[in-house]
């Protein structure tokens, strides 16, 4: 680490990983939900926005974390604003709980979720944006003094570096597409249609955009490779991503109400978002290829990796299997989309989010060399866990598209009878990630503290 | 490619298509309003009723949002609306094992929440979700003109036979069995609640007499 200021990056490392270990928690109890609804004392629905909502909110705080980390190196000097940094990051904290005692409160007394000017106080029963109206705004507030700070810091020496170009583009563009979700339509088409602006703009859009900025900066970070290479591909990537994904958008608006010319433009598109995928792979293996000399952090470069291949597998295969109309007029709204989900998130953010947390946090505590054992084992449980939950929920998909969509039964009896064991052996799994994520939590909170035993 | 080109590439590039979708966004609102019945004040409230008890936490609709619970946009084709009324209102009092638990909605928010989905399922999909396959197939080949019938009127929507159809309603496999009085039959299509007090299935009063004993001389079949 060169600078004091970016040892703001390890509270916002630390709030993202403890929330990263409530969603693994509340994501087993909606597992088990599947098989005994009445499991818990709160509804799968609240459970299921507990699950949700801590993801996007860790991924975001890992993102701004990683960013404070960057900004400062790249532009070469201390933070704008370290006490601003630090006032986001309680801010932030203190929306974040507010927001969750209020789904357990609504989860306990429904009726307590009462309109009050115009908008729901506690959750906009909205997927991944039920934050209500009055969190949505702080934050906005949030994201806006994050941004300031970052842009402040880089306007003091005026380094304007590719890499922190793209990623507060990126950054910037997340910020822009969280507007479309705050205002309400009376039509649920109009409503489907904003709402996708959201979702798919997010991690399809910018979150790919902060994704390659990352990738660049943690392989020159930890292989030395020069920026003006990186920075082309990273260009030629974030190019790729943007004009395959923003039309790409089209792929969740075939069966909505909206006009058929969305099926061709959806169809191709999309079809073609893998391809940037690949190429940060590609990026990936040439860059660790081309390396001469011993890399010392060998774990951050394997996370790196790691989060390039199955960010291609998650967020790219398992898409584009059912992104064709064809096909996903079968499969729409199967736990397929389930699959893809999981896959895509661990793949393109949580292992992006953990492999920076690698590769940057051993430098903020100042040691040259750590204990690298417990990163591999973290990565091994969460990893295998991951890929057996996704074969599950697969196999659940596969089955639930044949008999339901296909031959015509019953919904609920697919999911009471037919799929039963991949809920079983899902849930089976879901423990397996929770161990993982126990291991990852603690080595983040001590990594670099102690000595490295010799060897390691 | 020199670094300048390829920025610029993504920089323009990516203006370019956020322009396209611009475009296509301001000519699909143009067309939305045609493709679905008008909203009134009734859908809006059940909208709102839709979003207040984060119905989405647990059920997809236009095949979006959770998957516990199945889809709702053509809830209202698929099931009688009567049915769902009383099943969102008190759940376990239509099916014990039911996975959804009592919310506590008001008549008031019952009745507007079936206006919204009656609106829900009158949208234009493009054809969204397809008819199964072997459904299609089996309409063909029905039997007798109380098979007929049972097709006709969906009653499979609700009613297994041999594993085929909902869960919904009791189970028809062994119906003939179970009731072997095709009498008892007609009445309970007349006024379901008149002879299972509990029940949320509707009156079937829109039938014929002759059309009345054609179902239930097939379901007597049923052993």
């Amino acid at each position: 680490m060169k600078y004091q200021s970016q040892k703001i990056a390890l509270n916002f490392y630390t709030a993202a990983v403890v929330l990263f270990l409530v969603q693994v928690l509340v994501g087993i109890i909606a597992a088990l939900q599947f098989m005994w609804p009445d499991f818990f004392i709160l509804n799968f629905n609240t459970i299921r926005t507990l699950h949700i909502n801590a993801l996007v909110v860790w991924l975001l705080m890992g993102m701004m974390g990683a960013t404070y980390y960057v900004v400062p190196e790249e532009s070469e000097t201390e933070l704008w604003s370290l006490p601003l940094a630090q006032f986001q990051f309680w801010a932030t904290v203190l929306a974040v709980t507010l927001v969750v005692v209020g789904y357990i409160v609504m989860g306990i007394f429904p009726q307590a979720n009462i309109e009050i000017f115009g908008t729901l106080l506690l959750n906009e029963g909205r997927e991944y944006i039920e934050a209500p109206r009055w969190a949505d705004i702080l934050i906005v507030v949030s994201v806006l003094l994050f941004l300031f700070n970052c842009f402040m810091t880089i306007m003091k020496t005026k380094k304007f570096t590719a890499v922190q170009g793209v990623l507060l583009g990126g950054l910037t563009f997340l910020a822009l597409m969280y507007l479309p979700g705050m205002f309400y339509t009376k039509s649920m088409v109009k409503d489907q249609y904003w709402w996708w602006w959201v979702v798919h703009l997010w991690v399809e859009g910018s979150w790919e955009l902060i994704a390659a900025a990352l990738l660049a900066f943690m392989l020159h970070k930890l292989l030395g490779t020069d920026v003006k290479v990186l920075a082309k591909w990273m260009y030629i990537e974030v190019g790729l991503v943007m004009f395959t994904g923003i039309l790409g958008l089209g792929h969740h608006y075939y069966w909505i109400g909206t006009p058929s010319y969305w099926l061709w433009v959806g169809g191709i598109f999309s079809s073609l978002e893998p391809i940037p995928l690949l190429l940060m792979v590609w990026d990936a293996f040439r860059t660790t290829r081309e390396t001469r000399g011993v890399v010392s952090n060998r774990i951050g470069l394997y996370l790196t990796v790691s989060h390039a291949i199955f960010n291609f597998v998650g967020a790219g295969l398992w898409g584009v299997i059912h992104t064709l109309p064809q096909v996903n007029k079968w499969t729409h709204g199967t736990q397929l989309t389930t699959a893809h989900g999981h896959l895509a998130f661990y793949g393109a953010y949580v292992l992006l989010i953990v492999a920076m947390i690698y590769v940057t946090v051993p430098s903020i505590r100042g040691a040259k060399e750590f204990n690298q054992s417990k990163g591999y084992q973290a990565f091994w449980w969460m990893t295998i866990s991951m890929v057996f939950i996704v074969v599950t929920i697969t196999g659940a998909g596969m089955v639930q598209t044949y008999l339901e969509r296909l031959l015509g039964l019953d919904y609920v009896s697919v999911k009471a009878n037919y799929n039963l064991w991949f809920w079983i052996f899902r849930a089976i799994f879901g423990v397996g990630f929770l161990v993982g994520v126990l291991i990852l939590v603690v080595d983040v909170l001590t990594l670099g503290k102690k000595p490295a035993a010799s060897g390691s | 490619m020199s670094n300048n080109a390829a920025k610029h590439l993504f920089i323009w590039g990516s203006v370019l298509c956020f322009v396209i979708l611009i475009v296509l966004t301001v000519d699909t609102m143009g067309k939305l309003d045609s493709r679905a019945p008008e909203i009134t004040a009734e859908v809006d409230a059940g909208k709102k009723v839709w979003h207040k008890y984060d119905c989405i936490g647990c059920h997809t609709i236009l095949g979006n949002g959770s998957y516990f619970a199945p889809d709702m946009t053509k809830a209202t084709v698929r099931k009688p609306k009567g049915y769902l009324k009383k099943f969102i209102m008190n759940p376990r009092a239509i099916r014990p094992d039911a996975a959804m638990p009592v919310l506590g909605l008001s008549e008031k928010e019952a009745n507007d929440l079936m206006a919204f989905l009656d609106w829900m399922s009158k949208v234009d999909t493009n054809n969204w979700p397809p008819p199964p396959i072997l459904a299609q197939a089996a309409a063909g080949k029905a039997a007798s003109a109380g098979q007929v019938l049972f097709q006709q009127h969906d009653c499979a929507a609700c009613h297994q036979i041999r594993g085929i159809g909902g869960v919904a309603g009791p189970d028809l496999t062994n119906a003939g069995s179970k009731q072997p009085d095709p009498e008892w039959h007609i009445a309970h299509l007349k006024d379901p609640a008149a002879l299972a007090p509990d029940s949320a299935m509707p009156a079937f009063n829109e039938l014929s007499d002759q059309e009345l004993r054609d179902l239930a001389e097939y379901l007597v079949t049923l052993k």
